[in-house]
This record gives structure tokens, C-alpha cells and sequence, in this order.
């Protein structure tokens, strides 16, 4: 990590401010996604809040992180989160039960999460000022986080992708017909023997 | 990493225009997309007649070439319905959504080559990223925003199955889609257009890539929901799909992304394997400078104008398949057909940068044959023995009914019956002929 | 057919049918849809009411009778003449034919001698409709299916026939040309050889239609062991026609119960048939006969220009009065069966006069077939029932 001397947060930097700009951003979609009683928008909100986490990405030169998150988790999470409300209900208009009992705990658990994170940022860093990374030869590159990616975290890589597969799994079994009890099985072939 | 594989990422020549060329390269940008689309729906309408014993729209403007703005004007006029019960904010959303980032992927499609304009020294590309492509998939995945909002948001069944569905599809076929993308990266060395056009001076990827090009091929028809992948607009089980209630410039918006969406898969296939703005091979060599100023232009849009007619050819001759075949040929051919190709791919990669010697060539090269032999072999006998269990069983049920036509439980009635006819009547006893499509003698009443 | 598609939920368009999702078990909540009577993969106004189990189809209900025009009743305050304006107005496609069922009917009755020339020119006239009814189908069907340009083949053959069909009795569609006791008037001089070089021409034609789509890998995916009637289920229901002939019924009135000229052309008319019953098989049949009605026009001109000139219709009394009694006259209609049952007290008016109407019959099947298939194939079954609306609902 280069940290340089000159340059601080005295005087902010047109990237800056749009990085904080971003910030606000994310964090107010953020909460709007908890907040808004309609569910389609709070899936919506969610892609504005990973929209603008890209942008972030994108301010500090990580252009490869930047677009995966937009690929991915714009374009594929969020859309299956779609899928999923609606094929299940996603009526038009607000819905009134969508706060459940545990909204205190929620709020509890989602405020420590964010004081144990900041805490953990600004206690790593600091004062430390750390330029953009645009002049310090291409660090958000696809070769260089790919060199990372395989040399040093290839353990925490497969771990993850283990955990992905149990997942798939589990989806399968989950959804898996020939588990449940037969007559599903025997209606469907009735009719089309008879039919 | 052995350096000496990957092209030099060398985009320095970007990133430096000054304002006014960027704002004139948006603009060209803008203009040409706007044109392709026009000029594609007019060539589409001319060409279909052609191959359909019709004429086609000649009426506006010569050859009928202004028929599409006739087209846009009249939706652009058009009373803009809204339903009762649409989510108002969404439904308006949605058209935006579909055509928004279907124009942005085109910033990073290079032209040709480096020119001088006013005296500067630029490329014929609005710009380039490290991460070009991605760019280009990142935006496709944004335009299903457009689909699937359209189609919850107008509250109609119709509206929300059609626009589950094509969202399906073009996720399903953007995954089978980036994998062919990943055998190009592995030979440019480079996710960059403009690296990747340049890698290809020699040899197209279309030829060195051939699975990977075939299936980029299929993957860009269902990407763009086209026929014979257009599930979204089967009429006769969805009406219009997703913009089923969606009218005036709000249904032009849909239609004007489906277009701009087609140019961006043409633009991208000449771009990854047609050698991008590089004069074809017998041009090149017989006119050394056709790959130099503004010439590379002519090029790129000759063969984008190729692959589009692909797109107008497959939607006079094929039919509509159906959905589940569709996701099966997605999930179960194309993608692990992919993912094998990317295998070789990436073996010959790197035995090619380990410098291997020729025994290890062979070697490697004849224990995948060998595999591949096997397996073939084992399929062909597991294919073998269920032929025969079918036919077995065949006989058997034959043999049982044969015996006892009553056999299945199944009431059957008098299969001759006398009102069908006298001439029957005599056919009763007689030992049942042949059936099929041969003729049968008639004997008259 | 091994198709497995699962349902993951009700969805917000379900919501609106039917009461709210079951706490137990959302999977198996039904979903009504209705098709028709307006709806795009409707011909004209015949309505399914589907019940859905996610995409498969559970029941089907053809529901008939948006276009009822009480022809049955019509017949009997119209005089024989004017009988046969309506009575071809029911399958408008296959006007010639149904005009020709009433004209049988009455001629029987009277026991009337027809010429032998109108007979010939009625065999050949019929035919020429049933490749124009054919042809509508041909096209028609893979337009269901997505395939764009097969209806453009089919109708530019269908246009010269027209053409042919136009100079000779000044219709298109419905063309009046049956009289009782033969034809309304003589064939135009030379249009023999108008009529040959046109057939000449759709059979060179058909082999197009036939090449762009009859062996496409999809077409084929879309309509094999697709839609499979048996032939119990044919002869419990009444089907007949070319959707009978394709699972292998082997049922021809033209063959079996001749009328007309047929009687004299056994060695021309191939009654096609298949044993797969399947969709495919359905527009193979009407393909192959497409090209066996072709040949019987053909042997049909070859005799009428060997005929010694003579009349082609017989002088009929002001007065047309059928004698009391009752006569079933049916046909080998293009699309199956049509019969007529007349029942006259002497009058000049039908007491009634029922009409067998092969789409009726051919319809019902719908609520045997679908139940089972997906609503993807439901198009494609649809499609290849060849009805027509009129037909169904008379």
C-alpha cells in the first residue's frame, strides 16, 4: 500500500467529492430499500444502491470490480430477486404487512454491523491518504486482481466457491419433485395417458 | 504470466480528445444507431418481400427508404395509453430502462483505426476500457431491467409472463454469450476491443475460434429476442409480451431497443471475430493501404450490414421454437459445449506458453482424443441398449394386444363399423391391409 | 414427451383470477385462462377456457357459438335456390363443396339425372377448392408457429387458383356456381387450358412451401408426438377428415361412398394417410393431399375435354318442390365430413334441413387432446385441428 504524504482531506478533489457523492447516494437507496412499502421499488432501490457502489468502484479506478458489479449483482442478483417476488406476489401499489416483529432486532443488528466496519476502516487507516490508483499504473486492472485473486486469496477463492456449490445443491434438492409424496407424479401421467 | 503471448494493452491514445471531438463522436454515434435502425427495419421490410413473392414498403421516399420515420412519426402521434392500474412510476421507467443501455454498449465498438480529424490524431472509437467488453455485457444484463419492469408494472398477466420470460432467456443466453467471449480473451490476451481487433490482423477469431463464433451465432439471436428465439412476441400464447400495453412513443422506445440491440450483437461479432474495421483478406493483400484512414469504416459496415442480413434471413426461413426447448438449448447444449471448447482452448493456451515440446503436443492432444473416443463409444452403446429396451417393449405390447385387443382396459369399439361406408363392409373379414400412406385400391360402391 | 416444468408460485396475474394462495400448498393453485373469443391464436371467435397448472393445461373447454347464424333455421323459409347462397357461406373456405352437399341432397330427391359434363366439372371444381382450402392451411399453420413466409408461398399459389376459379364462376369465395340439375352455366371457351397450366403451376409451387418448412429441425421439434389423437378417440368423437386420415383412420367418402366422378377415378385418388396422429402427421396429410387433389384435377381435365360437347345443367321448373320424403347426403368435405339431412313435406322449402358440419365434431376433440400439454403446445395442437369458425358454430 503506497501511502503518500502529499494531498489530504483538507482540500477535496473533484473525484473526491463525487465519491462522496456516491456515497450518500448508496447509503440513501440503501435505506429507502428497507423503508419503501412497495416491494418492487425496494428491489429497485436495491439496483440504484449497487449502481452507485459500482460508481464508487469506478472512482477508484477498480474499472474490472466495477463492471462485474453491475453484471453481476445488477444484473443477474437483483433480477432473480425479481423473478422471485414475482412469480410469488408482487402486487402494484403499497402492501401493509411487509414489517415483521423482528424490525427492532434488524435495526440493532444492521447498526452494530455498520459501527463494527467503520470502526474497523478508520482505525486501519486513519489520516492515511491514498491517491487514486489511475496513476499508480492500473491496480483495478483485470490482471492484476486476477494475480491477486490466484496467488494470494486462492484459498479464500475456493472456500467461497465450495459454499457456492452447496448452495447449488441445495437448490436442486430443494426444488426437487420426486421427493415429495407420489400422486403429483401420478395425476400428471394420468393425463396425458388418457388425454 | 509469460509476457510475450498478450498483446501490449497500449490504450494511451485514448482518454486525450479534447471536448469537441468527444461531443462529435457521441453525436456520430448516436446518429449512426439511429440510422441502422431505419435503414435496418427498411432493409428487413424490402428484403422479407423479396423472399416472400412481395414488394415491400416503396411508397415513401425512393425505394421506400423513409418508410421507418413514417413509422416513428405515426407511433410518435399516436395516443399514449396508460391502464388504470399500472404502477405509474415503473411503467414509465421501463422504455427508458430497455433503451438506455442499449446505446451506451456502442461507445466502445471501434470503427477503424487511427485518423487525423481537424489535425488530431484520434481513434475512430469513442472510447476504451481495460474492461471493454464487459462494458458491453454489463449493459446488456441493465437492458432486462427494461423487459421485466414493463412487463410487472402494466398489471397484466399476458405483460408479466411475457416479461419473465424473455428477462429469462437473455440472462440465460448472456451466460452462454460471455462464455464464447472467454475463448477470445484467451487469444487476444486482452478484454480491450480495440486490443482484441488488433490481435486479429492475421486470422479472424471467426476462423481460429469456430465453436466459440458458431455459438456467439445462436447466443446473439436469443440475446436480442429474435426469431427464431422470439418467445416474448409468440402471439399466439403471450399477444405481444412484455409491451403488450404499451402504445405510442413508449412502444417506439421497445422497438428502437430491440434494433439498437441487434446492432450491438452485429457490432460485437465483426468486432470479436470478423477482424473488426480490417479489410477482408483478398482486399487487404492486393491494397495495402485499405486498412489505413478512413477506409476501415467501409469495411466495418460492410460486414455489419452482413451479419444484420443473417438476422432478416433466419426471420423469413425458421419458425418459432418453443420456450422449454429454447432454455434446453441454452442450459444443456450451448453452455457446457462452451465451457468444454474453453477447456481446449486453455490447454492449447498454455502449452503453447510452457513452450511445450512435440511429444507433449501429442501426447495431450491424443489422450483428449482418446477420452473423447470413449466416451463417444460408451454413449453409442448405453444409446445402443435403450433402442432395443424400446423396441423390445414395443413388440411386447404389440404381441399382448395382438393376443387380446382389449388388453389396455381401453373400451375399444368396432374399428370397421358398417355405416362407414359398403365398400368396407366386404374388407371386414378380409386380413387388414398395410397401413401408412400407400395407396389403397378402391373397389367403388 | 419428457417435459418437466415446475411452478414456482401464483404470480400478480393469477392473483386477479382467483381467491388468494392457499397457505399449504401454492404450487397447486389453478390458473383460469381464457382464449378467445378475441384473442390472437384464435381463428375468428372460437374460446378455450383453459385451467392451468402453471403451463400445463389441466382441463380445456371449447366453448362454441359466438358466431351462430341459425343457418339450420335459415333453410327452412328459403327455397332451394336460395339455400345454396347460405349453405356455402358456413366453411368459407370451402364454399364449392358445401354448395355441392345441398345441390347432391335435392338431386337425389328429384332423382334427377345430372350431365355428364357438369358431373366432371363439379368433381373438378370441388377438388380445386380443396387445394384452396388446403393451401390456407398450409400457410396459416406455420404462421402459428412463428414461420413468417410459408403463407406468402401458399397464398401466391392460391391466387393463380383464384384467378381460375374467378373466370369460371365469378367468385372468389363463395361462388354460387351449383345449381340444382348441374352447373349455373357453361365453362368459359379455353379455360381448360387455363385451369391445366395452373395446376401445373401449384405443383410446382408446392414443392416451395413444401421445402421451406414441411423438414425444419424446429418445425419438426414443435409439432412431433405433439397433439397425438388415437384412433378410438377419432371414431368416439366423430373426427374425420384429413386429422382423422392422419392416425391412421383410413376413411374417405370419395373412396369408400363415391359420388360425383370419383367412382371413375380409383386409380388417381390416393386416400393419404398416417398412423402417428401427431401434429406433424396432421399437415403431412394435408400436404400429400394437396398434391393427390392436383392429379385428380388433372385426370378430371383430361376427361372433360374429351367429352362430346352437351349441356352442363338440366332446365328446372319455376318452381323447385322436392317430394315429400328424407335423404342424408354427405361429402369428403376438405376438412372432413359434411352432411346434410333433408326432410321435405313436399314443399318448396325444406321442412329442415340439418347440417353435419366436420369442424363441429373436429373440435370437440380439443377437450380430450389438450388436457396434459403445455400452453406452448397448445398453439401448435390449435393450429393443427384445421377448423373454421363457421364451420363450428354454423
Amino acid at each position: 500500500m503506497t501511502v503518500l504524504a502529499e494531498g489530504s482531506y483538507a482540500s477535496p478533489t473533484g473525484q473526491e467529492i463525487v465519491f462522496v457523492l456516491l456515497g450518500v447516494v448508496t447509503l440513501a437507496a440503501a435505506v429507502l430499500v428497507v423503508t419503501t412499502r412497495r416491494l418492487v421499488h425496494a428491489a429497485l432501490w436495491l439496483v440504484v444502491a449497487f449502481g452507485a457502489l459500482a460508481g464508487c468502484y469506478l472512482v477508484m479506478s477498480a474499472e474490472l470490480v466495477a463492471w462485474v458489479q453491475v453484471l453481476i449483482y445488477v444484473g443477474a442478483v437483483v433480477v432473480l430477486l425479481l423473478f422471485g417476488i414475482m412469480l410469488t406476489r408482487a402486487p402494484i401499489g403499497p402492501s401493509t404487512d411487509l414489517d415483521g416483529a423482528n424490525r427492532p432486532a434488524a435495526v440493532v443488528v444492521a447498526v452494530a454491523l455498520a459501527g463494527v466496519l467503520v470502526t474497523v476502516i478508520v482505525d486501519g487507516f486513519r489520516t492515511a491518504y491514498v491517491p487514486s490508483a489511475r496513476a499508480s499504473s492500473g491496480a483495478g486492472s483485470a490482471e492484476t486482481i486476477g494475480a491477486a485473486l490466484f496467488r494470494d486469496w486462492v484459498l479464500p477463492f475456493e472456500a467461497l466457491s465450495v459454499l457456492l456449490l452447496a448452495a447449488l445443491i441445495g437448490a436442486i434438492v430443494l426444488s426437487r419433485r420426486e421427493i415429495g409424496p407420489a400422486e403429483t407424479d401420478a395425476r400428471r401421467g394420468g393425463g396425458e395417458g388418457e388425454g | 504470466m509469460s509476457t510475450h503471448v498478450l498483446a501490449a494493452e497500449d490504450l494511451s491514445g485514448f482518454g486525450t480528445d479534447p471536448w469537441w471531438l468527444i461531443v462529435i463522436k457521441v453525436l456520430f454515434i448516436f446518429v449512426f444507431l439511429v440510422l441502422s435502425v431505419l435503414l435496418t427495419m427498411w432493409a428487413e421490410r424490402r428484403i422479407l418481400g423479396r423472399m416472400q413473392l412481395r414488394l415491400g414498403p416503396n411508397r415513401h421516399g425512393p425505394f421506400g427508404l423513409l418508410q421507418g420515420l413514417a413509422d416513428g412519426l405515426k407511433l410518435g402521434v399516436k395516443e399514449d395509453l396508460v391502464p388504470k392500474n399500472v404502477d405509474k412510476w415503473v411503467y414509465i421507467l421501463a422504455p427508458a430502462a430497455a433503451s438506455a443501455p442499449a446505446f451506451i454498449s456502442f461507445a466502445i465498438m471501434p470503427f477503424g483505426p487511427q485518423v487525423s480529424i481537424f489535425g488530431h490524431q484520434t481513434h475512430l472509437q469513442l472510447t476504451d476500457l481495460p474492461v471493454a467488453v464487459l462494458l458491453v455485457l454489463a449493459m446488456a444484463s441493465m437492458g432486462v431491467y427494461g423487459f421485466v419492469l414493463a412487463g410487472w408494472a402494466s398489471g397484466s398477466p399476458f405483460a408479466l409472463l411475457g416479461g419473465l420470460r424473455s428477462s429469462a432467456q437473455v440472462i440465460s443466453y448472456e451466460i452462454a454469450m460471455a462464455l464464447t467471449f472467454v475463448a477470445v480473451f484467451l487469444y487476444a490476451g486482452t478484454l480491450s476491443t480495440s486490443g482484441i481487433v488488433d490481435a486479429q490482423e492475421r486470422l479472424w477469431f471467426a476462423v481460429v475460434l469456430i465453436p466459440s463464433f458458431l455459438i456467439y451465432m445462436v447466443t446473439m439471436v436469443g440475446e436480442t429476442n429474435r426469431i427464431p428465439f422470439d418467445l416474448p412476441e409468440g402471439e399466439g400464447e403471450l399477444v405481444g409480451g412484455y409491451h403488450t400495453e404499451y402504445s405510442s412513443m413508449k412502444f417506439a422506445m421497445f422497438f428502437l431497443a430491440e434494433y439498437v440491440n441487434m446492432s450491438t450483437v452485429c457490432g460485437l461479432s465483426v468486432t470479436l471475430f470478423l477482424g473488426g474495421w480490417r479489410a477482408p483478406a483478398p482486399i487487404s493483400t492486393i491494397w495495402p493501404d485499405a486498412n489505413t484512414g478512413w477506409w476501415p469504416m467501409l469495411w466495418f459496415i460492410a460486414k455489419f450490414a452482413m451479419v444484420m442480413f443473417i438476422f432478416i434471413w433466419l426471420r423469413a426461413a425458421m419458425p418459432r421454437v418453443r420456450y422449454d426447448q429454447l432454455m434446453k438449448l441454452g442450459w444443456k447444449v450451448l453452455i457446457p459445449v462452451s465451457i468444454v471448447w474453453i477447456i481446449v482452448v486453455a490447454t492449447m493456451r498454455a502449452l503453447r506458453n510452457a513452450e511445450a515440446t512435440t511429444t507433449t503436443w501429442l501426447v495431450v492432444v491424443g489422450a483428449g482424443l482418446a477420452a473423447a473416443l470413449v466416451a463417444l463409444y460408451l454413449w453409442d452403446r448405453a444409446a445402443e441398449k435403450r433402442r432395443e429396451a424400446k423396441e423390445t417393449a414395443k413388440e411386447q405390447e404389440f404381441a399382448t394386444l395382438k393376443a387380446k385387443p382389449t388388453a389396455g382396459g381401453f373400451p375399444v369399439p368396432p374399428l370397421r363399423a358398417a355405416h362407414y361406408g359398403s365398400a368396407v363392409r366386404d374388407a371386414l373379414e378380409a386380413p387388414r391391409p398395410e397401413r401408412g400412406t400407400s395407396a389403397k385400391e378402391v373397389t367403388g360402391a | 414427451m419428457d417435459i418437466s416444468e415446475r411452478t414456482v408460485g401464483v404470480g400478480a396475474g393469477a392473483a386477479q383470477t382467483g381467491d388468494a394462495v392457499s397457505a399449504k400448498d401454492m404450487a397447486t393453485e389453478d390458473m383460469v385462462l381464457n382464449i378467445g373469443p378475441q384473442h390472437p391464436s384464435t381463428h375468428g371467435v372460437l374460446r378455450l377456457r383453459l385451467r392451468l397448472d402453471g403451463e400445463q393445461i389441466v382441463s380445456a373447454e371449447p366453448i362454441v357459438g359466438y358466431m351462430h347464424r341459425g343457418a339450420e333455421k335459415l333453410f327452412e323459409v328459403r327455397d332451394y335456390r336460395q339455400i345454396v347462397v347460405l349453405a356455402n357461406r358456413h366453411d368459407w373456405l370451402s364454399a364449392f363443396a358445401n354448395e355441392l352437399g345441398v345441390v347432391l341432397a335435392v338431386e337425389r330427391m328429384l332423382g334427377m339425372e345430372v350431365p355428364e359434363r357438369a358431373t366432371w366439372a363439379r368433381t373438378l371444381l370441388a377438388e380445386l377448392n380443396r387445394v384452396l382450402n388446403h393451401l390456407m392451411f398450409l400457410g396459416s399453420y406455420p404462421l402459428e408457429m412463428g414461420a413468417i413466409t410459408p403463407i406468402f408461398y401458399a397464398f401466391t399459389e392460391r391466387e393463380y387458383l383464384q384467378a381460375v376459379m374467378e373466370e369460371v364462376s365469378g367468385g372468389r369465395m363463395h361462388y354460387m356456381f351449383n345449381r340444382v340439375g348441374g352447373l349455373k352455366e357453361e365453362l368459359p371457351a379455353g379455360w381448360t387450358g387455363r385451369a391445366r397450366a395452373t395446376v401445373a403451376e401449384v405443383r410446382h409451387g408446392m414443392v416451395r412451401v413444401e421445402e421451406i418448412i414441411h423438414g425444419n429441425e424446429i418445425f419438426r421439434a414443435r409439432t412431433r408426438g405433439v397433439g397425438v389423437l388415437t384412433r378410438e378417440q377419432i371414431l368416439q368423437y366423430g373426427v374425420s377428415g384429413p386429422i382423422a386420415r392422419a392416425s391412421g383412420v383410413d376413411f374417405d367418402l370419395r373412396r369408400d361412398e363415391p359420388y360425383l366422378a370419383y367412382g371413375e377415378l380409383g386409380d388417381v385418388l390416393r386416400v393419404v394417410t398416417r398412423t402417428e396422429g401427431d401434429c406433424h402427421a396432421r399437415f403431412s396429410c394435408l400436404l400429400d393431399q394437396v398434391a393427390v387433389s392436383l392429379n385428380l384435377a388433372d385426370a378430371c381435365l383430361d376427361r372433360l375435354e374429351a367429352l362430346p360437347p352437351g349441356p352442363i345443367n338440366q332446365r328446372l321448373p319455376k318452381v323447385l318442390k322436392a317430394p315429400e320424403g328424407h335423404v342424408y347426403q354427405w361429402t369428403e368435405n376438405p376438412l372432413g365430413l359434411n352432411g346434410y339431412f333433408l326432410v321435405s313435406r313436399g314443399e318448396k322449402t325444406p321442412w329442415r334441413m340439418k347440417l353435419r358440419s366436420a369442424s363441429f365434431n373436429n373440435v370437440q376433440v380439443l377437450k380430450e387432446l389438450l388436457p396434459g400439454n403445455l400452453v406452448a403446445d397448445m398453439i401448435a395442437i390449435l393450429g393443427s385441428m384445421f377448423f373454421v369458425v363457421g364451420d363450428i358454430d354454423k
